[in-house]
């Protein structure tokens, strides 16, 4: 009796679990798609008709898709440089002995603790003297910092779980270095890789505090737009609100699956 | 491989350099600032040496500032870790492999938002009048009720949305560290009449201590990146009761008054601070991991 009471409080616990990680989301997607006068209420409202004119609203306005633009180039090319130059780097430190292994790991990660505010200030003032401030340049080069340290750090141990007999395989085999990292590690690890990527990506997508300070207008990203949409006054437009969180959010959760199993592999070898 | 090649030069000098020139040079140039009295709006900039700093430990409301984000750390620490450590736990004890897998899936959901989406979803579902979380607290009350305008409940309203993302995340985290045990001591213990918290208590959690401490360790530095949230959902309002450091940081070198050198003089404690006790952390941590 005790005990399927406390199965059954245990389930309870995981369905209300299950309703807060899901439901915000989907009541903001909804509320997207209502009139003000569906959501400006005190009773929740779960039937509507649904309307398209806040989407048609965010995508129209030209501060949202210059915004959706800037981030598109900035995080796709700061993601790309750090993919480009971090892999490589994450190989050597994972397959080479090398004297500085664990303070190179070490001073990569490190770049985390540094509080973003500290690597903002410093910054407004380089740019502006660099004649760069609020630029697109200037901002893929900052998100560098992000996507380069991410990088390195998660595709070392992606790198480490290659087997080493495959690569061994193709030395005898006459490849040369470069080779074997090129057609051997890279598609052995394509998955692991591909994951590490993808979390630079979602990492530099969402990032908001150096946006919003290294940039005033031309190079504005989504996630600072949508907040001064949030910022607004009185009569607050909730329905483009809600709309324009949901084109914001979208993109990382289209990694949702990837990114699962990214967590499940990188943890089930690690013991 | 034994074999002489440049690889290893090739592949590792150029990033390294580019994070280098891209980290200490904001690092050199945080602290010059820092040193100096510059303003955005005026050109003139002379160098103070350690006055900002003096002015800072009698400034008030940096004080204040400190004891928030001191405060904020150690509630979104706790929680985090707390919620992910009996949710993964609760998992692995009723749900069955698969639909836990789907179930893990769905908790990573809240992690992937942006913080400024999750932020606005929060702050709409507490909104006093038509938010969904508030209405319940409505009904009991009997008036509206509007948590992030109370400086009693402002810091702790955010705190459950920064546990809301972590929380959730780290319990799947921990689901799949508690896959990869060997099932034989759980079950010996089983045998043995424990309880199903003493397995895990005893047993089980203490078996992935190293991953543990990885885990809190992660969470204490992205506790520091509470900025977006909050500035999002309070402002540091209401008064400055939510007002951490790096808020007020940004406060004064932006909104208030463009005192970019007063800014760059905390954000210098803040690295020296952060960088310093995490190394300690970190190098205690991987000795604590090797034991």
């Amino acid at each position: 009796m005790a005990r399927s009471l406390s199965k059954f409080a245990a389930w309870a616990i995981i369905a209300l679990v299950v309703f807060l990680a899901v439901f915000p989301l989907y009541w903001t997607l909804i509320s997207g798609f209502k009139d003000r006068v569906d959501i400006v209420t005190t009773t929740p409202v779960f039937i509507f008709k649904p309307t398209l004119d806040n989407f048609a609203y965010v995508f129209e306005r030209d501060s949202v898709r210059g915004a959706l633009v800037n981030s598109i180039i900035i995080t796709g090319s700061s993601v790309l440089i750090g993919a480009v130059l971090g892999l490589p780097a994450a190989y050597a430190v994972a397959r080479y002995p090398m004297r500085f292994a664990n303070d190179i790991q070490f001073f990569v990660l490190s770049l985390r603790f540094l509080p973003p505010v500290a690597v903002a200030i410093p910054l407004i003032v380089i740019w502006l003297d660099l004649g760069l401030y609020d630029s697109r340049i200037a901002m893929i080069a900052t998100y560098s910092l992000l996507t380069l340290s991410t990088t390195i750090w998660l595709a070392i141990p992606a790198f480490k779980r290659v087997p080493r007999e495959i690569e061994e395989a193709a030395v005898m085999d006459g490849y040369d270095p470069y080779s074997v990292f090129f057609l051997i590690a890279i598609p052995v690890a394509a998955k692991s890789l591909i994951g590490a990527i993808v979390f630079s990506f979602v990492l530099v997508w969402n990032e908001f505090l150096i946006a919003l300070m290294l940039t005033t207008s031309d190079a504005k990203t989504l996630p600072i737009v949508a907040s001064e949409l949030t910022q607004l006054g009185r009569d607050v437009p909730w329905g483009i609100l809600n709309a324009s969180v949901i084109l914001l959010s979208l993109p990382p959760l289209l990694f949702l699956g990837v990114l699962s199993r990214f967590l499940s592999s990188a943890l089930k070898t690690r013991s | 491989m034994k074999m002489r090649t440049s690889l290893p030069v090739v592949f590792t000098v150029p990033p390294l350099l580019i994070l280098g020139v891209l980290a200490f040079v904001p690092m050199f140039f945080a602290l010059e600032i820092a040193l100096q009295d510059r303003e955005l709006s005026n050109e003139d900039v002379h160098f103070v040496w350690f006055a900002n700093f003096r002015d800072l430990f009698a400034d008030d409301r940096f004080l204040h500032s400190v004891s928030v984000s001191l405060i904020w750390e150690a509630v979104t620490v706790t929680a985090t870790m707390g919620v992910a450590i009996l949710l993964a736990v609760l998992l692995f004890e009723t749900v069955s492999p698969r639909l836990r897998n789907f179930l893990c899936a769905l908790f990573i959901i809240p992690a992937l938002l942006p913080r400024v989406s999750a932020a606005f979803v929060w702050k709409f579902a507490f909104h006093p009048l038509f938010g969904l979380a508030t209405l319940p607290l409505n009904l009991i009350a009997g008036h509206p009720v509007d948590l992030l305008a109370n400086p009693d409940t402002a810091l702790a309203t955010v705190a459950i949305v920064d546990t809301w993302q972590w929380g959730l995340l780290f319990s799947v985290i921990i689901v799949k560290l508690l896959e990869t045990l060997p099932p034989q001591p759980l079950e010996a213990a089983r045998l043995d009449h424990a309880k199903t918290w003493e397995v895990y208590f005893y047993i089980a959690l203490p078996m992935l201590r190293a991953p543990l401490i990885s885990l809190t360790f992660v969470k204490m530095v992205e506790s520091l990146r509470a900025f977006d949230l909050i500035y999002v959902m309070t402002r540091g309002g209401p008064g400055i009761t939510t007002e951490t450091l790096d808020m007020y940081a940004f406060s004064q070198g932006f909104i208030e008054s463009g005192r970019i050198s007063y800014a760059s003089s905390m954000a210098v404690l803040m690295m020296l601070t952060t960088t310093i006790a995490f190394t300690i952390l970190w190098k205690w941590a991987r000795r604590w991991q090797e034991v």
